[in-house]
């Protein structure tokens, strides 16, 4: 994979108070805003995962996932990971998870792009 | 800064967009990315993308500007062109933003970049040409000149050029300019880029058509429907079409001494390649065609490698563009 189509982040996976948070990269050379990221699915050990009260977290600002589009002025720095928060979901620290993302984005200077990126690694719980 | 202007040719440097690997993988922070291309001898005369280096673009702080300032001054390297974006369309699907709010974004980043000490800023044609008048002024009195990337699909020869050449033509200001970049007049689709997709599992057939598709007229996005449209129908796997459909968007083919239109208001140049050669050439753009009509018309500004092999690749870059700038050092000394 080259980096560029990394999607799942460094920081992995890690089970929270409240469920499991994510950590995604974003599939491109350059920050862009959130506003054109889409998150398609996440599927864990095979098992499609119920996003409706997914959260994205990023540099210290948390939006629901459903207003995603929204966030048209809030840049996502190509370096950094953001974090999908997916409540009512849980995992033992320490236990592996084949982990399925799937997200789509449409760069704003290319009207009509919409590139299809997925990614499937085995994470350690943190 | 540290450039001494001795020669009155045109200069090499480099874009840290050359290393997007090593800088998306986290292995150089922006300090020691610099240090490596001073180290290498790839400057003074750098290019950046604001948006791929900088965390707080488009609206830099003059905290982050003076700490940029003094990491390129210890590294001894000159802020020469900074790439800004003409992001329109922010909601997929709905209408582009509005004329007022996509002035202001420019604005927001020329600012930035001239607060960080850039000499001038790399646009795009997503910007409209009737907003030139409302953004040319500003530039002007910000002292900061901007170049539109002349960027596959685009030549010198495509309506949006020739379009911005005649409000250029009306602005009749040193402050606008062009930025031809290489790969709207490549020769042949990298044998590199062939060889990615095939490793993917491409088949020969998919590929032939690819050459053939490419070289068609047409609009980029309708060459690679045309091919999409081919390949599902004789079974290439979806995966195999994204990788081949690259070359639709990042590369075209017209003529490399069309650029000669060009050279006049030439401020600023993306040397873009893809794969250099045992024999000292780029394997798709003919350098020794495209670079000496910048040289013998007068073109005095900085050349920037610009190695997007990356796209496909996973090298760190460093060695294609010590090769590259020797290369473009040879054929501007007129060797």
């Amino acid at each position: 994979m080259l980096p560029v189509e990394r999607i799942i982040g460094e920081e992995g996976l890690s089970a929270t108070p409240e469920g499991l948070r994510l950590a995604m990269r974003l599939p491109w050379y350059r920050s862009l805003p959130f506003s054109i990221v889409e998150i398609d699915s996440v599927r864990i050990d095979g098992a499609p995962v119920d996003l409706s009260d997914a959260k994205v977290e990023f540099d210290g600002a948390v939006w629901p996932l459903k207003d995603l589009g929204e966030q048209t002025n809030a840049f996502w720095f190509v370096r950094d990971s953001a974090f999908l928060h997916i409540p009512g979901q849980s995992a033992e620290r320490g236990s592996e998870h084949e982990v399925a993302l799937s997200m789509f984005i449409s760069p704003p200077y290319i009207p009509g792009m919409k590139r299809a990126n997925t990614q499937t690694q085995t994470l350690r719980v943190a | 800064m540290t450039t001494t202007a001795t020669s009155t040719g045109p200069q090499t440097g480099v874009t840290l967009y050359s290393f997007t690997n090593a800088w998306l993988n986290r292995k150089f922070e922006l300090d020691g990315l610099l240090k490596e291309v001073a180290r290498r001898g790839m400057g003074p005369n750098i290019e950046i993308i604001g948006f791929q280096n900088f965390r707080e673009f488009p609206d830099v702080s003059d905290e982050f500007a003076e700490q940029f300032k003094e990491m390129m001054a210890e590294a001894g390297l000159s802020a020469t062109s900074c790439a800004i974006n003409s992001d329109r369309f922010l909601r997929p699907g709905a209408q582009p933003i509005d004329d007022a709010t996509l002035v202001e974004y420019h604005k927001r980043q020329l600012r930035s970049a001239k607060k960080m000490g850039f000499s001038l800023v790399r646009y795009q044609f997503a910007l409209p040409v009737e907003l030139l008048p409302e953004i040319a002024p500003y530039a002007e009195e910000l002292d900061i000149r901007m170049g539109v990337e002349v960027h596959a699909p685009m030549w010198a020869g495509h309506p949006a050029v020739q379009a911005y050449g005649e409000m250029y033509d009306k602005l009749n200001t040193p402050y606008l300019g062009w930025i031809p970049d290489f790969g709207g007049t490549a020769s042949r689709i990298p044998e590199s880029m062939l060889n990615a997709a095939r490793a993917k599992g491409a088949k020969e057939s998919l590929l032939d058509k690819l050459k053939e598709v490419w070289v068609e007229p047409g609009m980029s996005h309708e060459k690679a429907g045309r091919l999409r449209e081919w390949a599902l129908k004789e079974g290439h796997e979806p995966d195999h079409i994204q990788a081949a459909s690259l070359a639709f968007f990042i590369l075209s083919n017209h003529d490399p001494k069309s650029w000669a239109a060009l050279v006049d208001r030439t401020i600023h140049i993306h040397g873009k390649f893809y794969g250099m050669g045992d024999d000292g050439r780029e394997e798709a753009i003919d350098y020794e065609t495209i670079l000496p009509l910048f040289r013998d018309g007068g073109f005095t500004g900085t050349l920037v490698s610009e190695w997007e092999g990356h796209a496909y690749l996973p090298d760190d870059g460093f060695e294609q563009v010590e090769k590259h700038q020797a290369m473009c050092r040879r054929i501007f000394a007129g060797h």
